[in-house]
Order: C-alpha cells, then structure tokens, then sequence
C-alpha cells in the first residue's frame, strides 16, 4: 500500500521551504473537513522532523515531532482523528474517513517513531483495493479483472489448463466435425430422396429402401458420434476441473499459513471454493454442449450459403432483433434473478432464526407474532416469482419469435423459387431443415460473453492464487534443525487490523523448558501472543526469535514440526483413536502411540472402549466426552514430542476429576519443554516458572507467582477475585 | 483517565479491602450518575476538545483532561442518554446525560461539537447512479456531507440491510456507512437504482 503519495504542486511548493530540505517521509490524503463534509483536497505529511496537514492548498498545521509524546489516529464511528498529545494534553488536527483510515495510521504510527528519535520506516504489506489503471475495486485479485482481461489473457489461461490434453480435444475436435458433417449430410439425403424418388413419381419400393438404408446407417452413426462424444467431453470437463481443484487445494493447504497473512483467508477460501466449481460448470457445459452446438452451427451455416446465399441471408434477417432482445434484457433478468435469490435468502434466514431460537420463541409466547412475520416474507416471495415467472414467459416467446420468424420468410421466399423452378422441393426442404438447426446453437451463443466473463473472473481469481507461490515460500537459506526452545519476544507490535494495535512493545526471553502462563482479560491479547508464536501472523513491528533464529529466516515446517498445541476444544478427525493420536507421526511404532496414551492417562479409558483403539471418533463416530478428548489431544502431543508447547485453555471445559487426571497428563507433557499456557483458571498455572500479566495491549506484570502475589498488582487481583468466586460457591 | 485513582493501600492483610473494592467497583459499574449543568463542568481545551470535571454526589470533584461523548442511540434518538467517557479504548462511562436539550446551551454547543467529531455516517440525499461491474457497485450520490462515490460488494449480501420500515443503511468496501433516512423520499427513479439492493 501506498504511503508517499505526491503532492500536487501547490501543497508542495508550500511546505518545501519548511521541511529544510528533509525528504518526506509519508504523504497520505484525507478526506473530511473539520465539520465532517466531504472534502478532497486534505494531505498530511511527514518528514523526520515535522508533520504537516495541508487543506485546500494552505498549511493547517505544522507539528514539531520533536515536541511531542504521541501521534495518536483514533478510531471514530466510521471515520478517524488525527491527534497529537504534548505533555498530556491532546490536540487535533483533522479527521478522515475509513477509506484512509489504513494509510493514515501507518503513518501515524510512523510518525510516532519518530517522534521518539527511531528513524525507522514504517511499510504497509496491505494491498491496494482499488486498480491503480482504472479504479475499480480488485475483487481479492492482484490485476484488476477489467484492465487483465483484455489481451488473450484469459484465453491463455484457458488453453494453460487445457494443455496436458491435446490429444483427447484433437479426438474430440475430429467427432464432433463428423458430427457436424453427418447432420448436413443428413438433410442432403433427405433432399435426394424427395428431388429424385418422391417428386419425378418414377421411383421403385427399391430406390426407397436404399434410401431408408443409408438413413439407417447416418442415424446409427450419429447416435454412436453423439455417445462417443459425451462420454468423451464430460470425463475431459470432469479431469481438466478436478485438476484445477487438486491444484487449488493442494497450493491452499500448502499456504494456509502465510496466507491468513493477508488478513482476508475466509474470503479467499470461499471464493475459491466457489470460483472452482464455477469453472468446472463451464468446463463441463462447454465440451459436452457449446463446442458441439457451435460446430453443428457452423456446419449449417456453411451449407446454407453455399445452397443459396440470399435465401440464406434471409433465414437470418430476424435473428439479431432476438440476440438483441436477449443482450437488452439480461440486465433486467439479472436484477429480477437477485431480487429472487434476495427474497429467497431472507425466507430461509427467518426460517433458520425462528426454527434455531424456537424455544426463546415459545417461551416468550410469540409464535403468533413469528407466524405472521414469516407469512409476510413468504407473501413477497410469492409475488416476486410470479412476475419473474410472467416475465421470462413473455420474454421468451417474443425471442423465440424473432429467432424463427427467418423461417417464415425462407417459406415464402422459397415456396416461390420453387413455383418458379429456380429451386427443387428438395432444396428447400434441405434449407429449412439448416434454418431450424441454427436457432438452438443461436441462443447459446448468446449467452456465451456472459459464460465468458464469468470464466474470466474465477479464473483469474484462482490463477492469483496458483501464482501467489514466490511471495510466501520459505527463504533459500532457511534454517531446519531441532530447536533448543528458547523463544525471545524482540519489541513486538501486532494488530489483526493496523490501525488498531492488540499487542504494543512485547519483549519476553524464555528460557528453553521454561513455562509461561500467559494471564489477562479477554481480549488483551493471550491468544495474539500465541497466533504469531505460531507464525499464523506476521508480526507488523518488531521480531519473534526461536533460538535466536528470526521467525521469517526459520523454515515453516521446522517450526510447525516442533511446536505441540492443545486447545480448549479439541478436534478429532473422522477416524479411529488410533489415528487421532497418530496424527501427527502417521509413521510412529504402535508401542509409542500406547506409550503416549498411557503418559496421557488415556490408556486406561480407550482400553475400557468397547473397541478399544480401533473406537471410530469424530463427526459421526463414537462420541468421547471433553476429558477424554482432551487427553487424545494430549496424548497427540507428546507422541508428537515437540520442543515448544502451547495449552490454550486446556483444562477450562473440564469437571474436577477429569481436570486431576488431565493436570498430571499435563504435567508430564510440559516437563522439559517450552511452554506457554493460557488459563483463566488461575490454579492452573500453579507449575507455571513465570506468570506474564498482559494488559492493555502491554506485559503489565512478570514473574513468579510468589513474586506477583507480594506484588499486589493486576495479578494478586484476579487471584482474590477467583479465591472469592470459589468461596461464594462453596457456601 | 481519571487523574485521581484510588490506590490499592498495600498491607499485610488487606484481603477484605481488595474484596470491598471489588465489591465498590461492581456497583460504580452498576450506577447510572446524571450528569447535569448543577454537578459537571466541560471546558474546550485548546486541542479542540474538551475537558470536564465532574462533582460526584458524594462531594468529591474529579477532572478530566478530555472526555469523549458518545450517543446511546446514535440513529433513533440522538438527542437524548448522552454517555460521557474516559477516552481510552476501554475508558469507561463516567455520567449520562439524559436530554440534551435540557442543559446550557454553550454546554450543548460544546457536547454537540465532540458528538459530531465522532460520527460519521452521511445521509444520502440523491441518488446519481448505481453501476455493477463484476461484483462490485459503484455509487454516485449526493450526501448531507456533500457529493461522493463509493463501491458496495454486492455479493454475499449484509452491505445494505434496512434498520427500520424504510431506512438503510449501507457499508461500503472502505469501511465507512451511509444511512437512507426514508426510501420513499427518493424519487422513483433513484429507487429504481437501488433495485439491485432493496
């Protein structure tokens, strides 16, 4: 993303006498006069000394940074203000709206750094949202769809996934040209038999049996194309889509980590998931219907004009009023599909909304009121279909009209031709046949730019994924080796949205075997910690290093190899526990896998398991309670056996008793390893060697327990606080 | 950011105190405190905002160098239940107002300029245009807050939802929100536009 925009010449020539000649350092628009008003013509610029706001082409502000503590870029209602803070008291410069509000932060933030003499630069990995050519919105793309899509692009993209099956489209090139051919053939055969057998009245029951022969024969023959030819097409649409899913999930599964990176994963995935299929739709339509109805097009096309060209440009005098009257309409028919769809969705979500809080229904006795509410909705729908339904009617009958009406013309055209005997009954007979084979192809065609366009946009969509490789592989040089566990947090600053930062300046050395109870509210940031621990997140400021190996220098899979997690709601595959505890060393002897499940204290309850570890668990199998999931999930991670390890509300779901059990399990899994566990359950973290208090974005407390009760901080609180929860239940 | 905290008093058994604290904190929580011209002064600083000090019932003044003002019902009545805050993050309330009207009316003035520094959701007044191109509309309207283009995702849905008989509100790709006070306002023209949403 941008953040050093050029200034138009006016704002420039303002401020180069006061920036002494120092380069600027951000330069990013605003949008919002002090009122709120829309405006267009705010900037702020940043140099290493000084920070400028400019306002329709006059200084607003003019900030010495070295003056002041904070720049702050406050979150608003739908918009922001640009502040600054000296010696506690806040000033304000201007306010923007959301559309800067990304850019505007990051140089604030850059500011910021200056503002405490650190000359570093702040860089924004963000995407443009808008095409830089055109701007329009890129929907999830890195090229706009509109300015990629003209230049055969698409087309190369198309023959790119058709290549690896040349032969099998020569072949079907070749059936359906025969195909083709047959079907001209045919009605030239029909021709013969009226011109020479049924007209002249001269022919033998013989000259008619030949011609049911030869009939017979083309009819077989083709129905034999025909077969040939949709087996063919489907299993070539059918390989060449699932190629390009296997490709897709394999290239997702293989950057699911780096991709959650750019902060949009749930709405690639579901695009691609559905841009796949949107291709394989028209890969299957295309071969098995378009290429064929093209050629069968093309072939009678052909034969007309050579027949006789102008009957033939008469046949099709009416069909561009019909492809017309299909291009008008579509934007109509798009907007009567959605209002549709629209409709149909909110009836579906009252529906679920009713039937999912059917019991807060009943028990408030509104079943009346929810009743008539979903009649309403259904009411609507009703209405709409219907005058989508009269509409299409209506549509329809007037295209197929159009499309047809050549025909009428070719009759009476040709009816005369023939009474003048310029053309044989034969002849037109052969004519009208092609005129009648053109119409349905025709109305294909029609929709083919829309099928195109649609192509286009999954396409690319999934090409941007199947390119995206080099940007996130590890780095040549990257260090795989077995890791000590020590883990330092260096300066480290996050937010899963930039402009509003979750963790500020973490810096934290653990020693290796050393555990870590992370502890605060809710939304302080534990689970952040965690999150780019785990490199799911790339932090925005600052490094994460494990044995003094950067995150980024280290090799994803090394890392991920070594790193062990249980969470608070364990995930079971579909399979048996065997291959649940497995999981993660599907090549592990069967000795350590109950080894591991002993050290779990999961021995004994699978053994009692009518099917013992052959027990079948997850989504429709056999179901385990909490502990004992839990204690799989456990017993997954010290067959596992990995340096560092994260319990993320291990123990929070589960009763007293489980809970001993799974503390000892607990215990002989984190001896010696790194850890870092997150509870809420204070008691939990007895074992802990350090506790780490994180409020405010900040670490607000360290050290041991003894040391963090004497204290009497944050920590000493929540710890009274729960001893007096516990109390109020014991009595 | 309350420039008198109480301190926790450090001692050997100072259990109870903590527990009464809680137990204090829980029902300052809990309390609704009026704010009214009689108990609270606000005083725009020369940052452009506005500080306050506030005379709780018990006779104890607190200040605050800058407070920010939220509306509790920004869209079905903004006039009314006005919520002074610290301005942190995760500030908390320190009074309400229950009607603006009710007070001076340079404290009204003070109060109004801070609320509209917070919101920020212009009104659609006119209707230009609604363009779809593959996936996204382009917006061409005229605002309360002046003229503006915008793009709405149209798929997925959610971008546009109604908040009451006939008033939208709309979120566009940036983030920011736009509000159709009443459809039937717009001529059947401009509604006509909004087809592809309504």
């Amino acid at each position: 993303m941008n953040l050093c925009f050029t200034l138009p010449d006016q704002e420039a020539g303002l401020i180069k006498p006061l920036r002494h000649g120092k380069p600027l350092r951000y330069c990013v628009p605003y949008d919002l006069n002090d009122d709120g008003g829309l405006c267009g013509d705010g900037w702020i610029a940043v140099t290493e000394g000084t920070l400028f706001v400019l306002k329709g082409g006059a200084l607003k502000h003019q900030v010495c940074l070295a003056e002041v503590d904070e720049v702050l870029c406050t979150p608003q209602v739908n918009s922001g203000v640009l502040a600054v803070r000296r010696q506690g008291e806040d000033q304000y410069l201007c306010r923007f709206s959301m559309r800067h509000m990304v850019r505007i932060s990051y140089a604030a933030r850059g500011a910021c750094l200056f503002c405490r003499g650190d000359r570093r630069l702040v860089e924004s990995r963000e995407r443009e949202k808008l095409c830089p050519r055109c701007g329009r919105v890129l929907p999830g793309t890195s090229l706009c769809p509109h300015c990629a899509g003209k230049g055969g692009r698409t087309f190369r993209r198309f023959w790119d996934l058709c290549r690896g099956y040349t032969l099998p489209l020569l072949t079907l090139t070749v059936i359906m040209a025969a195909m083709s051919g047959i079907s001209v053939f045919q009605q030239y055969v029909q021709r013969r038999f009226i011109d020479d057998v049924l007209v002249p009245a001269e022919g033998t029951l013989a000259d008619v049996g030949a011609f049911f022969g030869v009939t017979l024969v083309l009819v077989l023959a083709s129905l034999a194309l025909w077969i040939t030819n949709a087996l063919w097409s489907n299993s070539l649409g059918t390989r060449i889509s699932r190629d390009l899913r296997a490709r897709t999930f394999y290239r997702i599964n293989e950057l699911s980590m780096s991709f959650i990176n750019s902060r949009q994963s749930g709405e690639l995935m579901n695009r691609v998931v559905e841009d796949a299929a949107r291709v394989r739709e028209f890969m299957e339509q295309a071969f098995s219907q378009m290429f064929s109805q093209i050629f069968i097009m093309a072939g009678a096309l052909i034969a007309m004009f050579i027949m006789n060209w102008r009957l033939a440009l008469l046949g099709l005098a009416f069909a561009p009023v019909g492809l017309a009257l299909i291009r008008l309409s579509r934007r109509y028919e798009r907007r009567l599909w959605r209002k549709r769809w629209r409709t149909e969705d909110k009836v579906n979500d009252r529906l679920q909304d009713v039937i999912s809080g059917i019991r807060v229904v009943k028990s408030f006795g509104q079943e009346q009121r929810e009743s008539a509410r979903f009649h309403e909705y259904t009411d609507e729908l009703m209405r709409i279909t219907r005058r989508n339904e009269i509409f299409w009617a209506t549509l329809y009958a007037g295209v197929t009209f159009f499309l047809t009406s050549g025909t009428l013309l070719v009759i009476y055209f040709g009816g005369g031709d023939v009474l003048k005997n310029q053309m044989t009954p034969g002849e037109l007979v052969q004519f009208l046949a092609y005129t009648n084979m053109l119409y349905g192809p025709l109305q294909f065609v029609s929709r083919l730019p829309r099928m195109l366009m649609r192509l286009t946009t999954a396409l690319e969509r999934i090409y941007d994924i199947l390119d995206e490789d080099a940007q996130f592989v590890d780095p040549k040089d990257a260090v795989d080796r077995e890791l000590e566990g020590q883990v330092t947090f260096d300066n480290v600053t996050f937010g899963y949205r930039t402009y509003e930062p979750v963790l500020e300046n973490i810096s934290l050395t653990v020693k290796p075997g050393e555990m870590i109870g992370l502890v605060g509210a809710s939304g302080a940031g534990k689970s952040t910690i965690i999150n780019l621990l785990m490199r799911l997140y790339e932090v925005d400021d600052g490094e994460i290093r494990v044995d003094g190996i950067p995150l980024p220098k280290l090799s994803q899979d090394c890392l991920h190899r070594q790193i062990g997690v249980v969470l608070q709601e364990t995930f079971l595959f579909s399979g048996t526990v065997f291959d649940n505890i497995r999981f993660a060393r599907p090549d592990a002897p069967v000795r350590e896998v109950i080894q591991a499940a002993k050290m779990a204290n999961a021995h004994e309850f699978i053994t009692k398991l009518p099917d013992g570890y052959d027990t079948y668990v997850g989504e429709r199998g056999y179901t385990l309670s909490g502990g004992e999931r839990q204690r799989v999930a456990i017993a997954r991670a010290i067959l596992h056996n990995p340096r560092l390890l994260i319990l993320d509300e291990a123990t929070s779901a589960l009763d007293t008793e489980t809970e001993y059990q799974i503390q000892e399990a607990l215990g002989r899994l984190t001896h010696g390893r790194t850890t870092f566990a997150i509870a809420h359950r204070l008691s939990t973290l007895r074992e802990a060697d350090r506790i780490v208090v994180i409020d405010k974005h900040r670490i607000a407390e360290v050290g041991t327990h003894n040391e963090l009760m004497r204290r009497k901080g944050i920590y000493y609180g929540l710890v009274m606080a729960q001893l007096e929860m516990h109390k109020v239940r014991g009595a | 950011m309350a420039e008198q905290k109480h301190q926790p008093k450090a001692g050997p058994d100072s259990e109870p105190d903590i527990l009464q604290q809680e137990k204090k904190a829980v029902e300052e929580i809990i309390a609704i405190r009026s704010i009214t011209a009689e108990n609270t002064v606000f005083r725009r600083t020369q940052g452009g905002f506005v500080r306050m000090e506030f005379t709780t019932p018990e006779g104890e003044v607190k200040s605050y160098p800058r407070v920010s003002v939220h509306r509790c019902f920004p869209f079905s009545d903004p006039t009314h239940f006005i919520s002074i805050r610290e301005p942190e993050a995760d500030g908390r309330e320190i009074g309400l107002i229950e009607d603006l009207d009710a007070l001076p009316r340079d404290m009204r003035a003070m109060l109004e300029e801070q609320m509209n520094l917070r919101y920020f959701t212009p009104k659609i007044e006119k209707v230009h245009s609604v363009k779809e191109e593959y996936g996204y509309a382009y917006w061409d309207v005229t605002t309360d807050r002046g003229a503006c283009r915008f793009t709405v995702r149209t798929g997925g849905g959610g971008n546009v939802y109604a908040i009451g008989p006939n008033r939208y509100l709309i979120n566009d790709i940036d983030g920011n929100r736009f509000e159709i006070p009443d459809l039937y306002k717009l001529s059947a023209k401009e509604i006509k536009q909004l087809d592809l949403f309504i």
